[in-house]
């Protein structure tokens, strides 16, 4: 296999490779800002230099030269090389700042030339703390600047469009945003304008930059000239804690960061999972996280005289449990949800089959058109695949609509989901009708017609599974805290270094802000137990999970471990072949 | 009191959304026009190749380039707004903005520079009461300080709007340029004729040109002494 | 040859040379005064003679040690030897005429008074690199000579000298040319494919080179003007006849264009290896004002300028210039006299290269305008000592690789061997250097030259 000889220590290697990116894959850090694996190279940020060798070989006979130790005499390029551009070849040695005087100076000497025009705002730049020029520039730049000249002034807080907000002085060119609307998004939104120390990126005069995936770019712009309109001033990064877990706007089930301060979420990023969203993530998946913090209830409510009042949770289970225990099981509909996880699906199941009932069926929520083959799909539920998996059909809503509207049923029990907003049925066809409601705004239309309102808790708060159009299943995390103590949400929310060294607006260390609902894995085996049904997981979700993937075909493989951050893919199954 | 405030930008983003200096009917190609930008088309493996061209034709036929000509020329081409735009402000003899009816680009790189190039960019900008990059108020001239326009053996020089140069300048020369373009006459094209061809030719090497002029001593840049 | 006792010149016995490039004929520019001169019959003997294989052509031009006159130097033959073997990609020939370098304009004469010598040339190198399109990109200023390009390129193309099955053999091209719009960075070779092929002119990395991936990624070969112009004459001659003109490092014809203090400026031509005091002192009548010399910048302004002490016996060529770190770069060169302002002069330069980086890559991007700003600021007379060492400094932080393209080397070169060569002229205008740094920010923006807006 071919070598390749770095700072000293030799690798092996395979195939094509650049050589930055190889380094990288090693763990070997190297300064860059203009690189991005996902892009074209246009090795223009300089920074990522390094000193390069080959094998001097004898010009007649092609042999490579050995020293009188017989190793080989080693031909260094005359220039440094941005690694960026280079190939691996056989016998390469290389040279990092690491061993090299020479390449460090070159680094250090390119960072005083980026901060030369830099305004050095980082106190009041949305970007420090997760700056690439900013952190680079501390461990590789120089300790001052001898720059004494006016800075170029470039035009700033320029509203890109929506979403994105560009202050030009901070630019780099890097050009990672122009490429990005070129190569990755396609609209071609974004040009660099003008030349020379003028230069940065811009949409056309009066053209507004709406792509739909234009925030990328404020994630992959290595400087704050690109921020989040929405989320400027609005938190320090180090004042927040982030939780892997997955977006559940769609049915991509793209991977991200969930950012929360004092038990809110601020913001949400993308999370590199190159088997389903790679580096991206839409605009809609982003701007939905006020949907965590707003309009969130306040603990369970059940009908008396007519008007839902609040009760305590003991009392809600126990109203559900008396409406499904007194209801004829042929005159109970169970509404499972392609919004709730894998485990809250299959654990209402469970409860239908316990009270004698027809298997639950869920709504799909399909906006034909809204897709575009990326990133966005038609399908606005997370797990409706995952459903389906678990043989919970979608619903025939014309008939079932009708059923409703002639008061077929005695009892509707939906799982974390709205029919009348979804417009399955009116609310005034419910009149009639008692409903289970698990619920996860104040803003859902079901709600006033609900004779038990249990909160629900959300993707951010929960521990459970989806599996997205693909079939991938992929494991949530509770990124904030609710109300009560729930052991296995504690367990979940682990430590990590944010919590290990928090501050005050951490996750953990705040009561504020935190809403009183329950996850549906916790609700569904206390109604179960009031119904004298046994339905008790005593592990949580892991457990329910265990049970799905050990008993149904249709998940097999699909543990905790398994998925672990990324998620794992379950075999195709035939369509209805599913439980 | 500082007058720094931090609601108005120190440099104001180019007007994004200023009011059209053309109209959509304004905004067609003649049938000439497109039969030349087909042509062109096919002088490259890809359309987008002929933009300068096209930015080139529009200059002449609008005068100079607001967006909404930049993006008339990228459509012609199905090229995005963004890409034209980003192509003709990279270039600087692409007029983005309205220019006076005669742009004087008086050379003051350096080859003109030791030669009085600035001495003859301060006495137009003294004679017509601007300043370079400025319009006259009637509208009638703008002055620029150019770059090298290769031209150095006849220097100071300049170029008229993006065509003509006028060679050897001095400042009775220049009093009579103004004089002639204010009268609507821009100079015909001068030939330099090689000072070999002098002896050879008897400086005569182009018959079918009005006007032929040879290198000559330089003048020296009296600001710099 | 001369007798009394200057040194004896590379270029040989150049009074007596006949000038092939630029003959002395009238109204040469005319399609049938050029063929009644013999034009186009060299391409027409290469096409018609089956033993002239196109290979051949790229032989002779090896053979004739000519070298690329766009400024950079490299061997024409050997470039051409970089095109890889046919295959179902088409493939260019990228003909430089954006002769932006300040200070050269002698492609110029070549457009005008000899355009289809250049076609010509264009046509035996596209024979013998297989080249389906030449792209003749012009700098924009060149409106009038565009114009009368396209007029006599026309004729080219009516008589069948261009086109179709080029007279009557089966071998075919095209001519286009492309008008630049003001941007000296479209003379790099890479930036100018760019440019080509519309869009924004930012250079590109090498590897791949052009021969492998040039315009719209096809096997591409540039070359300049004047390069091309040579082209027809080696055919004719013979590449090893033409070799024995001029210096052995560089042979053949040259144009030089003689610019600045002296007497009689204009564009020359003589073989290459001309003494530098024989062109400033015998070709133009001497300095001008009868001043003594203070400088040279022998071709362009990327080349490092040369003291007047040292150009005795001083020719144009690389071998000779490489002696005090110089070049003949576009072989135009700039005189300069005694009262000629050093730090001015090269203020002025650092200004051109801050006006025309790209702004790609960030060395070439901030230290071009930092380094004017420097300049700007010794030149007003707010100078400190210790500015000149930073300029010297910041000079070697950007050439030398740290960028894509050599624009950063070109800008650099003169900056720092000015600086170094008429340091005293530097410090004169410097005040001493009190505080290691600034100190003085207290009188806010003002304290230094204005920035560049």
């Amino acid at each position: 296999m071919p070598i390749v000889t770095i700072d000293g220590t030799t690798y092996e290697y395979e195939g094509d490779q650049k050589l930055l990116q190889f380094c990288l894959n090693q763990g070997i850090e190297l300064p860059h800002f203009c690189y991005h694996p996902a892009m074209s190279i246009p090795a223009n940020c300089r920074q990522c230099l390094v000193k390069v060798g080959m094998p001097k070989k004898d010009r007649e006979t092609g042999e490579v030269e050995l020293d009188d130790d017989g190793d080989p005499v080693i031909q260094f390029f005359p220039q440094l090389q941005a690694s960026c551009t280079i190939d691996l070849q056989d016998g390469m040695v290389v040279e990092t700042h690491r061993t090299s005087e020479e390449v460090e100076d070159a680094q250090t000497d390119n960072l005083e030339f980026l901060l030369a025009n830099h305004p050095l705002d980082c106190p009041i730049c949305d970007q420090a703390g997760h700056c690439p020029l900013q952190i680079q520039a501390y461990k590789y730049g120089p300790e001052g600047s001898r720059f004494e000249f006016r800075k170029v002034h470039k035009p700033k807080r320029v509203k890109l469009g929506p979403r994105v907000t560009l202050d030009a002085e901070r630019c780099i060119n890097c050009t990672r945003c122009t490429r990005f609307t070129d190569e990755i998004s396609g609209s071609g939104q974004l040009s660099i304008t003008n030349r020379g120390v003028k230069n940065y990126p811009m949409t056309a005069p009066g053209e507004e930059f709406d792509d739909p995936y234009s925030m990328n770019t404020i994630d992959i712009c290595p400087v704050g000239a690109l921020t989040s309109t929405d989320f400027r001033f609005k938190a320090r990064i180090w004042e927040m804690s982030s939780t892997p877990s997955i977006t559940t706007t769609n049915a991509t089930g793209a991977n991200c960061h969930y950012w929360v301060r004092d038990n809110q979420v601020l913001r949400i990023t993308p999370r590199q999972n190159m088997k389903v969203n790679e580096y991206w993530l839409p605009d809609e998946d982003r701007l939905v996280y006020n949907k965590f913090n707003d309009n969130r209830p306040d603990g369970p409510h059940i009908r008396r005289d007519g008007t839902l009042a609040g009760a305590n949770w003991q009392q809600a289970f126990a109203k559900a449990a008396a409406l499904l225990g007194s209801a004829d099981p042929e005159r109970i509909l169970f509404l499972g949800s392609a919004h709730a996880t894998v485990e809250d699906n299959y654990l209402l199941t469970q409860l239908a089959d316990a009270v004698g009932a027809d298997a639950p069926r869920y709504i799909p929520h399909i906006e034909p058109g809204a897709g575009d083959d990326w990133l966005i799909t038609d399908d606005k539920t997370p797990n409706a695949e995952g459903c389906e998996r678990l043989g919970i059909q979608p619903i025939d809503e014309q008939l079932v609509g009708t059923r409703l509207a002639e008061g077929a049923y005695d009892l509707v029990y939906v799982l974390e989901d709205d029919p009348v907003g979804s417009g399955l049925c009116s609310a005034d066809d419910l009149a009639d009708t008692d409903v289970v409601l698990h619920y996860y705004n104040t803003t859902n239309e079901t709600l006033p017609r609900a004779t038990a309102a249990l909160p629900a808790a959300m993707v951010v708060e929960t521990v459970g599974t989806y599996v997205n159009q693909d079939g991938r299943a992929q494991r949530v995390r509770p990124a904030k805290e609710i109300q009560g103590v729930n052991r296995t949400l504690m367990m979940e929310m682990g430590t990590n270094r944010e919590d290990e060294h928090g501050t005050p607006f951490d996750r953990w260390h705040n009561d504020e802000n935190r809403i009183n609902c329950k996850p549906s894995w916790e609700i569904l085996p206390e109604v179960a137990k009031k119904l004298g049904e046994d339905l008790d997981y005593p592990k949580g979700p892991k457990q329910v999970m265990d049970e799905v993937q050990s008993t149904l075909e249709a998940f097999e493989g699909a543990t905790y471990d398994a998925m672990g951050l990324k998620g794992t893919q379950l075999e195709d199954v035939e369509a209805g072949a599913a439980a | 009191m500082s007058s720094f405030d931090i609601q108005r930008p120190i440099v104001e983003l180019p007007d994004q959304n200023p009011d059209p200096e053309f109209s959509d009917e304004e905004l067609v190609w003649t049938d000439a026009e497109e039969e030349k930008i087909e042509a062109w088309k096919e002088q490259y493996p890809e359309d987008q190749a002929a933009i300068m061209k096209v930015l080139w034709l529009a200059q002449e036929k609008f005068g100079y380039l607001p967006p909404e000509v930049i993006k008339f020329c990228g459509e012609t081409l199905d090229m995005s707004f963004s890409q034209a735009y980003g192509v003709a402000t990279f270039y600087h003899q692409y007029y983005k903005e309205e220019k006076g009816t005669y742009v004087l680009d008086v050379c003051t790189c350096f080859s003109c520079q030791v030669c009085g190039g600035y001495d003859i960019l301060h006495y137009l900008e003294e004679k017509l009461g601007v300043h370079a990059g400025e319009t006259t108020d009637d509208g009638l001239f703008t002055v620029q300080e150019a770059e090298c326009l290769g031209s150095c053996g006849s220097a100071p020089m300049m170029e008229i709007t993006n065509g003509v140069y006028v060679h050897n300048l001095t400042p009775e020369k220049i009093d009579d340029l103004i004089e002639s373009l204010r009268a609507g006459e821009v100079p015909s094209f001068t030939s330099m004729t090689l000072p070999q061809d002098e002896e050879e030719l008897g400086g005569n090497r182009r018959t079918d040109v009005e006007s032929t002029e040879t290198y000559q001593t330089q003048p020296r840049a009296e600001h710099m002494e | 040859m001369e007798a009394n006792g200057t040194p004896q010149s590379p270029a040989g016995d150049w009074r007596s040379y006949e000038r092939m490039l630029l003959p002395p004929i009238q109204d040469l520019h005319k399609l049938d005064v050029y063929t009644k001169h013999g034009g186009y019959e060299r391409l027409r003997r290469v096409l018609e003679d089956d033993d002239v294989a196109p290979d051949d052509i790229t032989n002779e031009v090896k053979a004739s040690g000519l070298t690329g006159r766009g400024g950079a130097g490299f061997p024409t033959g050997v470039k051409w030897t970089f095109m890889p073997e046919p295959d179902d990609r088409p493939r260019f020939l990228g003909v430089n005429g954006d002769e932006s370098e300040p200070g050269t304009f002698k492609d110029r004469q070549v457009m005008e008074y000899n355009p289809h010598l250049m076609f010509e040339g264009i046509l035996l190198a596209g024979y013998a690199m297989h080249i389906d399109t030449a792209y003749v990109y012009t700098r924009g200023e060149y409106t009038d000579w565009i114009a009368l390009m396209a007029e006599q390129l026309e004729n080219a193309y009516e008589a069948g000298y261009v086109g179709e099955d080029i007279l009557g053999s089966d071998f075919s091209m095209d001519i286009v040319l492309h008008k630049g719009a003001g941007a000296y960075i479209c003379g790099e070779e890479t930036s100018l494919m760019e440019s080509l092929e519309g869009k924004r002119g930012y250079p590109r990395y090498k590897p791949p080179f052009p021969a492998q991936k040039g315009i719209f990624s096809c096997p591409t070969t540039i070359n300049n003007v004047e390069t091309l112009a040579h082209v027809p004459l080696i055919v004719q001659e013979g590449g090893d006849a033409y070799s024995t003109i001029g210096a052995e490092d560089m042979p053949g014809a040259a144009l030089y264009g003689m610019s600045g203090h002296v007497k009689q400026p204009g564009v020359y031509e003589y073989p290459t290896g001309m003494l530098l005091s024989d062109l400033i002192y015998d070709v133009c009548g001497g300095m001008a004002r009868g001043e003594d010399l203070k400088a040279v910048v022998p071709g362009g302004s990327s080349v490092p300028p040369i003291r007047a002490d040292q150009i005795d016996g001083l020719s144009m060529n690389d071998e000779s210039l490489g002696e005090v770190g110089s070049r003949t770069g576009t072989f135009c060169p700039l005189v300069l006299d005694e009262e000629t302002d050093m730090v001015s002069f090269t203020r002025r330069v650092a200004h051109f290269y801050q006006d025309e980086t790209c702004g790609q890559c960030t060395p070439c991007r901030e230290g071009t305008g930092w380094l004017e700003n420097i300049l700007a600021r010794i030149d007003e007379g707010e100078g400190r000592m210790r500015d000149i060492d930073l300029i010297l400094e910041l000079c070697d932080n950007m050439d030398g690789g740290r960028t894509i393209c050599a624009f950063a080397d070109g800008a650099v070169g003169p900056i720092r061997a000015a600086v170094k060569r008429f340091r005293d002229e530097f410090e004169a205008k410097c005040e001493a250097s009190v505080y290691p740094v600034s100190t003085d920010v207290s009188a806010g923006p003002d304290s230094a030259v204005a920035a560049t807006e």
